[in-house]
């Protein structure tokens, strides 16, 4: 095309700029088919991604437990250590890990003689309200400092009658600890009936300085990318039993599949329609060129030539509605990402290059009628007949 | 004459009616394909969220602390309160009954077992301590109204999976947890015997499925409700229930604390399926229970049910938009070709508003049809889309048919009106001059 005359490039120049309501629709229609593409791949990759993390907010799904422990013991434990044994980044994401040690201890309100058994959980690690979601129905920041700050769950708190800000009473076989309350917990759970509070003073209680009971993790990513870090962290982890928690695995592998699959399938959808809808609108446009044809083959130009012309049009008018329309495209997906997911949906910059050549395609396509044009005779077209 | 220049116009073009038809046709099918998927898939995507598993949990009022670590309640068999049996029924009465998907009850006792097929030489059966689990397999629940309703645990908890069979209800059977089972050297077909602790009198029960839950009831034995309940001498009663429902989720007013609501604002949300209020229906039903949300699963749903929900809507309203641009200049294209004809009949007498009445007129003859045509074409898509991720098929709707048809001609007219504002303005003369 490049070996074309100045004269060609003349003529598709004119065949642009001739008719400015035309060139505005044509330019409407395929941006507004480039800019569903950028936007709407961008915002499929985006949204997948997101969805990993979206369903962090279910909790830990990687558990680390003493190899032995059976039901009816309760009583093995793990090395404290192997808390910092677990990797603190999986493929870029943080990955929240906590280490609990559970005991059965003698609760009540300071100040009150009788005291009723209840499990105190002792806690240490980043990220417990990642690892145990819940609702803090009451919360004090200043609290939660203190060197013996706990948080006791709905249920207990109800039985024992504290707030934050009172004090409980914790005992084990002789030894003795107080603790502040700086939060009320509601999970649906059986933390609703536990007491939390910081690891050294559970291990204190309990008599096991340096262990824990077992470590909770939320790992973010797809299935499979859950499935290798259990993997590589059980070959680290040889003493330990490291597995995912079922329930959550499986629901989350499905309906990752199910959304995953919903989103690709809608948007390959839409995307095929809306080109054959731009498509067809475009060759309403085009075939509106008889006139132009039939004049060029009057004065001599030859089918090809005619055809080129054409071609090189649709192509230019592809090239910039692509551009243009792919922008406004990747602009909006950011729009939409933080109206969905309150987070601005990153540009993948591969998606730019695709979409333009999809519309640039699609453009190309649309002139196809124009195909049909090499048959159209002259003499007819100048005497109006169509 | 009004009539016959319209058909006219059909007859003598049909190539060219033709394409803007298609056009027409295809942005609805986006349109039609685009809006049954976001109206149909919400609803279903929200039942698929129930795999999940429970998120109600329903407990005695007047219980003692439980004291479970690891899925092991360690309180004596006798602490503790337990609830009736035969309330159940009386779930599917609540005003929300029918989106209580599945609902469990559990009586767990402390045991000991041991199984004759363990027994050989280098390894002698001993008793060992496990928990033994009462549930419905799938139950049959006579409700007040006469009918009645099938459950159990295999509803409330679908990723529990049984090797071999679940017991039957009532059966001297149970199934057998796979750490257990290894513990044991126990296999499907194998007889355990099991005694509650501190009690006399050893229940042989046939294991007849050993069952993976990747949770702590991998160490139990789980068996049918009536025999835990004449094990531990607690007939017709449970201790913890757990109900799966199918949720709205929980916005702004949903947080609000009822107690606070005015009368008109307590209604509303007593009739909106918010968890809260299914949980409050629940206890009311329910006498001396204490109903709880369970946060994890509650939560997790109702944040990734709303964004998909949006995320879905979205990229209809941008499917719709695109396809209203791409139809509206195919629309306005075919009135532009047809600047001579409408200068013709300007020179002939026509006033603006006539050329305008009839040109629009025809673009919403093409509408209709090709509305009609493009939600017979976009009705196919969405179906195998339903099909295929979901492994329903949606059905077509009367109500979105007309919001096609209404949309097409809203599209088509809004298209051709900026073409045809500046065609009222043509002098027939240099147009007819072909300038």
């Amino acid at each position: 095309m490049m070996s074309q005359s100045p004269m060609f490039w003349r003529i598709v120049r004119r065949l642009l700029t001739a008719n400015y309501g035309r060139l505005f629709v044509i330019l409407l229609a395929l941006g507004a088919g480039a800019a569903i593409t950028s936007s709407l791949l961008n915002l499929q990759i985006d949204a997948k991604k997101r969805l990993t993390t979206e369903f962090r907010a279910l909790g830990a799904n990687v558990i680390v437990a003493p190899r032995d422990a059976s039901a009816s013991s309760g009583g093995a434990t793990l090395p404290q250590e192997m808390l910092s044994k677990i990797p603190a980044e999986n493929a870029g994401k943080p990955v929240p890990a906590v280490g609990f040690l559970y005991l059965i201890g003698e609760v009540a309100k300071a100040g009150q003689v009788h005291h009723q058994p209840a499990v105190i959980a002792g806690v240490d690690g980043e990220g417990i309200t990642k690892v145990r979601p819940g609702k803090r129905t009451e919360y004090s920041s200043e609290l939660e400092q203190a060197a013996n700050a706990c948080e006791v769950g709905a249920k207990a708190a109800e039985q024992f009658q504290v707030h934050a800000g009172d004090s409980l009473h914790l005992r084990n076989q002789g030894r003795v600890a107080t603790c502040e309350v700086f939060a009320v917990l509601a999970t649906g759970g059986p933390e609703d009936s536990q007491i939390f509070i910081r690891l050294a003073i559970a291990q204190a209680l309990a008599e096991l300085p340096g262990r824990i009971s077992l470590i909770q993790a939320s790992v973010t990513g797809t299935p499979d990318v859950v499935q290798s870090f259990i993997a590589a962290l059980a070959n680290r982890l040889p003493q330990a039993d490291v597995h995912g928690i079922k329930q959550l695995a499986e629901a989350e592998g499905k309906l990752y599949n199910r959304i995953s699959g919903l989103l690709s399938a809608t948007v390959v959808l839409v995307l095929f329609l809306t080109s054959l809808c731009v498509m067809a609108g475009m060759s309403n446009v085009a075939i509106e060129r008889k006139n132009d044809v039939g004049l060029m083959k009057a004065i001599g130009g030859s089918v090809r030539r005619v055809v080129r012309l054409f071609l090189a049009e649709a192509i230019l008018l592809g090239i910039m509605g692509g551009i243009v329309g792919s922008a406004i495209g990747i602009l909006g997906s950011i729009w939409l990402g933080k109206a969905v997911f309150g987070v601005a949906a990153r540009p993948r910059w591969i998606v730019y290059p695709v979409s333009v050549a999809i519309t640039v395609v699609v453009s190309i396509a649309s002139a196809f009628p124009l195909r049909r044009l090499a048959s159209v005779r002259p003499a007819n077209v100048f005497r109006g007949e169509a | 004459m009004f009539f016959r220049l319209v058909a006219d116009s059909f007859t003598r073009r049909p190539k060219r009616k033709l394409l803007t038809l298609s056009a027409l046709a295809l942005g609805m099918a986006v349109a039609t394909a685009a809006l049954s998927v976001s109206l149909d898939v919400g609803d279903r995507l929200a039942q698929e969220f129930r795999s999940l598993g429970a998120n109600l949990l329903v407990t005695p009022q007047a219980d003692s602390l439980p004291l479970e670590i690891g899925g092991v309640d360690y309180r004596p068999a006798n602490a503790g309160a337990y609830l009736p049996e035969a309330d159940l029924g009386k779930l599917k009465t609540i005003f929300w009954r029918f989106n209580i998907m599945a609902f469990a009850p559990i009586l767990d006792v402390p045991v000991q077992a041991w199984s004759p097929a363990s027994k050989n030489w280098s390894s002698p059966g001993v008793a060992e301590h496990t928990t033994l689990i009462g549930t419905w397999s799938d139950h049959n629940v006579p409700i007040p109204d006469g009918t009645s309703y099938e459950t159990g645990i295999e509803k409330t908890n679908p990723w529990w999976h049984v090797d071999g069979r679940w017991f039957k209800e009532g059966a001297d059977e149970c199934v057998l947890g796979i750490s257990a089972a290894n513990k044991f050297g126990v296999k499907a077909g194998d007889v355990l015997n099991v005694q509650v602790s501190g009690k006399t009198g050893w229940k042989p029960l046939q294991v007849v499925g050993l069952l993976s839950t990747g949770s702590p009831e991998d160490n139990a034995v789980v068996a049918p409700l009536s025999i835990v309940q004449a094990l531990a001498q607690h007939p017709g009663e449970y201790r913890r229930l757990y109900v799966s429902a199918l949720t709205k989720p929980e916005d702004a007013f949903a947080r609000k604390d009822p107690k606070s609501m005015t009368p008109e604002e307590f209604d509303r949300w007593y009739c909106t399926p918010y968890i809260s209020a299914i949980a409050l229906q629940i206890s009311e039903e329910l006498q001396g229970t204490d109903v709880r949300v369970i946060r994890r699963v509650a939560e997790g749903e109702g944040a990734i049910l709303s964004h998909v929900r949006t995320l879905l809507w979205l990229v209809t309203f941008s499917a719709l938009l695109a396809a209203a641009l791409a139809v509206g200049a195919s629309a306005a294209a075919s009135v532009m070709e047809r600047r001579t004809e409408i200068g013709l009949m300007k020179a002939l007498g026509a006033g603006s508003g006539l050329v305008g009445v009839l040109l629009a007129a025809e673009q919403l003859l093409v509408a209709f049809v090709g509305g009609g045509i493009g939600f017979c074409i976009g009705i196919v898509p969405a179906r195998l889309l339903g099909q295929r991720v979901f492994g329903f098929t949606p059905e077509p709707r009367v109500f979105l048919l007309f919001v096609v048809l209404v949309l097409a001609a809203l599209i088509t007219l809004a298209g051709s009106a900026f073409p045809l504002r500046r065609a009222s303005k043509y002098d027939p003369a240099p147009i007819l001059r072909g300038e």
